[in-house]
């Protein structure tokens, strides 16, 4: 009789160990919290289509890769001490790989002091490169000047005034770009390039320092801008002073305003960045980075000229309207 | 658990039924859960890429009716248009205008409704928004189409809608030829209805083919009209094979050209002859495999341990009674006989150690009776032993030797004494109780010297042996009792001279000692007792035949023995039967 008992015993045992198995298995296979890679993509303004599009192609990435993509932005451009804080921010919340498009040198030397050594840093849209940082992903902004120039150069007839208007002095970016610009004009002896102008961030003193540049240089045939927004402070100012038949505006990037003047005239071209592709590559070279794999340290995303022949040409349509709305 | 452990490792160790039972149980175990597995693993992913299979089907079926279903929608609401611009007085009429807005407000991605004509100036516009310049818009595929084939209705691809100023929407163009009537004459016009590509776009954005695949669309010669990484298309980071889709209106079929493995459903819509391709990846179908084959693993590997916990507990149950009735074997080896605990475990062990105690038992009995004979033998041989020295027959000798003295028969008393002296050797013969027949015979015939000067030749004897028997092994003093025997009951009360004989031969493989005499004799019922040894003598050593009868018996078996015939007044034979056994040269 004993026997019977410490076999039953046994079963019951068995029994209990099964059910245990079989809970534990359950329990484990329902959520995989920690097997999922987190990016943190930090970039320099919330609004804006270029942004929303470098966050749209990082979704995109996003999804494909599966992984956690944390975005932050600040609600202005150039504003540096909320990307600072920002990059604090995103540190708290931990991340795996870090892409970032910072504001200035200050917010990047900030990242890689938060980063810890063995976490990847991939920057967008910024040159300067620093050791620390895996990956460069944008615009060899260097071709994009010189694309802008040569483009100029076609538009005015290979002869004439040139003008440079940006924002921003400090911006490598816009260095790279005007150095682009004079390279070509240094080529051409018959156009030359009237002094360059630098301004603050604003529509206002944008539009003063136009209706000076075209004041002092009565002979300009050409303004190429070095950043969207200039682009737009220039167009308007030539608009308001009825020259845009006269004056040829190269302008850099797409926003609507800058497309709406390609189509009525107001503008003769842009060259555009592809932000849909630094926000797709950058999250797939961080998350190549973060699992130790070769990145490649500078990956140029290619521009491209749109004019208003070319601008409604269906493979242009996805890059310069990206939204459905 | 310790004890468990102890004797798994012991099972290990040699090849124990502990270890065969284990082994050979986990073993069959093991391969049947293994072919189980196997054959739950197959069928399993089976059904799991069938359902995968089916599951796509289902979802593009869904979204091909869902789209057909919304492009019907948008159709109706063209032929409503159409037929509202139809009825009424022209274009410019008031009554129109505001029936057109009313659709546009209600209808929420209805995004323009344009009549244009065959130049491209703008007749009619809902809602009323300036042109943009640039537009080109005669040379945009609506207009192209509906200007081809102007009585048949067109969609567009998905496009930019430039003509108005204001936003720039994705739009679907739906165009179609009509005539207008115009203050003389009907012109021919082409009317447009721009529908949001947002419905479009949000209907296929919705579609999940689990984590990473997705839906898209493209049209009769393979332009992409919906994907959801057309923007990664178009840059060139991406590729999306469409020759194949092209090809088939409806299927599915596996597709590696990118890397991963692909599972891509086709499926049209009637309507436009828009394809809808759903691509899954097949990484995220063979995770349920994934899954179940690690599933198996697992519950093989707790199969296992579960399978050797219980087996080694159940063949450590079997095993413990068999290995303790090995230990009492042993016990019984090395010499203890005292084992007599019954072991309990299965029918046969139980059993097993039944007949094993009974065994012992028996054992035991055999024991204690061997214990029994041998002592009944050192006890027949002392009394041999102390016959020899009897003090009757020394007395008597020594008389007779004092009497020759007396006499001055010198050489009579030189042959006793020395008879005697050879008598006691070969009677102590150093303490063994086996000599040989010639040795015996030797004996026999001292003691028959002595015995014939005692009774002054009263007898004469004779002894005579083949050769083949003297070096046969036999028992000491076996002879004597009866030679005694014979003098003292046979001979001496007779008239007559006594006879003697003794022989010594092989007879079947035995040897046969007779004595012979031609005495009295006894009776039937005497020579039964002398046999049993009730017969009580006067005279004699007093070991008497039956001390001897009984000898051969405990030394060699029942076999062997004396056998007397005897006839009064004629005489007695007694036969006397050993086995014929030789010296094996370990005589010192």
């Amino acid at each position: 009789m004993g026997t019977i008992n410490q076999y039953a015993l046994y079963t019951l045992l068995v029994m209990v160990a099964v059910t245990t198995f079989y809970s534990c298995e359950s329990r484990m296979d329902e959520p995989h919290p920690d097997k999922k890679k987190t990016v943190a993509l930090i970039v320099r303004m919330k609004h804006g289509d270029y942004w929303r599009t470098v966050k749209l192609g990082a979704e995109m990435a996003a999804k494909e890769y599966d992984l956690n993509l944390n975005f932050y932005a600040p609600d202005y451009e150039e504003d540096s001490q909320s990307q600072m804080e920002l990059v604090r921010q995103a540190t708290l919340d931990g991340y795996d790989a870090l892409v970032v498009a910072p504001s200035d040198d200050r917010v990047l030397q900030e990242a890689i002091g938060l980063t810890k050594s063995r976490v990847p840093i991939i920057t967008l849209d910024a040159e300067g490169q620093l050791p620390e940082v895996n990956s460069y992903i944008g615009t060899d902004n260097y071709d994009m000047g010189k694309k802008a120039c040569e483009k100029m150069i076609q538009l005015i007839g290979k002869k004439g005034h040139i003008a440079l208007v940006g924002t921003g002095r400090s911006s490598a970016n816009a260095m790279s770009r005007e150095k682009g610009v004079r390279d070509v004009i240094a080529q051409d002896k018959q156009v030359e390039l009237v002094p360059v102008d630098y301004v603050q961030l604003d529509k206002k003193l944008i539009g003063e320092l136009t209706r000076e540049l075209i004041r002092h240089n009565p002979g300009v045939k050409g303004i190429i801008a070095l950043d969207a927004s200039t682009s737009i402070g220039v167009a308007e100012e030539v608009e308001k002073m009825g020259l845009q038949s006269s004056i040829k505006i190269v302008a850099i990037d797409s926003p609507p305003e800058v497309l709406e003047y390609l189509q009525e005239g107001g503008i003769s071209a842009t060259i555009i960045q592809k932000p849909f592709s630094m926000g797709y590559l950058g999250v797939k070279y961080a998350l190549d980075a973060s699992e130790g794999k070769q990145v490649p340290g500078r990956v140029d995303t290619g521009t491209k000229v749109i004019d208003r022949e070319n601008m409604f040409w269906s493979e242009n349509q996805k890059l310069l309207f990206p939204f459905v709305k | 658990m310790k004890k468990l452990l102890f004797g798994v490792v012991d099972a290990i160790k040699a090849k124990s039924i502990q270890f065969i039972i284990t082994t050979s149980f986990t073993l069959v175990t093991v391969l049947v859960v293994l072919f189980v597995g196997v054959m739950l693993y197959s069928k399993f992913s089976e059904t799991a890429e069938q359902n995968a299979y089916l599951n796509t089907q289902q979802i593009l079926e869904q979204v091909k009716y869902n789209l057909d279903s919304y492009l019907n929608g948008t159709t109706q609401i063209f032929e409503l248009v159409d037929d509202k611009i139809r009825r009424s007085q022209g274009v410019s009429s008031e009554k129109l205008n505001e029936q057109l807005e009313a659709i546009v407000e209600t209808r929420k991605d209805i995004v323009s409704i344009a009549v244009f004509s065959r130049k491209g100036e703008l007749l009619m516009g809902t809602p009323a928004k300036p042109m943009r310049k640039n537009s080109k818009l005669t040379e945009q595929s609506w207009f192209q189409s509906a200007i081809d084939d102007p009585n048949n209705l067109s969609f567009s691809l998905p496009h930019i809608q430039n003509l108005f100023k204001g936003e720039y929407t994705w739009v679907v163009s739906m165009s179609r030829g009509i005539t207008i009537k115009g203050a003389e004459e009907d012109i021919p016009a082409v009317l447009l209805v721009d529908v949001n590509f947002k419905e479009i776009d949000d209907l296929c954005q919705r579609v999940g083919l689990g984590k990473k695949g997705y839906v898209y669309i493209i049209d009769l010669v393979g332009n992409i009209v919906y994907h959801p990484q057309q923007q990664l298309i178009f840059v060139g980071l991406k590729n999306e094979n469409r020759s194949l889709p092209l090809k088939y209106s409806y299927g599915s079929y596996v597709d590696d050209a990118e890397g991963d493995k692909r599972l891509i459903t086709i499926k049209t819509v009637d309507q436009l002859g828009w394809k809808i391709i759903g691509v899954s990846y097949m990484d995220e179908i063979v995770t349920t495999k994934n899954e179940i084959s690690r599933f198996i693993f697992w519950l093989l590997i707790f199969v296992i341990v579960i399978v050797l916990f219980v087996l080694s507990y159940i063949s450590a149950k079997i095993s413990r009674p068999i290995k303790m009735l090995e230990r009492s074997m042993e016990r019984v080896e090395q010499g203890d006989f005292t084992v007599n605990e019954p072991i309990r475990g299965s029918q046969e062990v139980e059993q097993l150690s039944l007949r094993f105690q009974l065994m012992m038992e028996k054992v035991r009995e055999l024991m204690n009776q061997i214990i029994l004979e041998q002592e009944a033998k050192r006890k027949s041989e002392l009394e041999v032993l102390q016959a020899q020295i009897h003090p009757h027959f020394l007395y008597n000798t020594l008389n007779s030797v004092v009497r020759m003295v007396g006499i001055g028969k010198n050489e009579d008393v030189i042959t006793t004494i020395t008879s005697l002296s050879k008598l006691f050797r070969i009677s102590l013969s150093r303490g063994k109780s086996i000599i040989t027949v010639q040795e015996e015979l030797e004996h026999v015939r001292h003691y028959l010297i002595i015995q014939k000067m005692r009774y002054k030749q009263k007898f004469e004897y004779e002894i005579e042996a083949q050769d083949e028997v003297l070096t046969c092994k036999t028992l000491k003093l076996l002879l004597q009792p009866i030679v005694e025997n014979a003098i003292y009951h046979g001979i001496e009360h007779m008239a007559d001279p006594g006879f003697i004989r003794i022989s010594a031969s092989m007879c079947e493989g035995k040897v046969l000692f007779q004595v012979r005499d031609n005495g009295l004799g006894m009776s039937p019922h005497v020579r039964e007792q002398v046999l049993e040894g009730s017969y009580k003598s006067e005279g004699g050593s007093g070991v008497g035949i039956h001390n001897v009868h009984e000898r051969i018996r405990l030394s060699f078996g029942e076999g062997y023995g004396l056998n007397i015939e005897s006839e009064l007044e004629v005489g007695t034979v007694v036969k006397v039967w050993i086995p014929c056994q030789h010296d094996e040269g370990q005589e010192g």
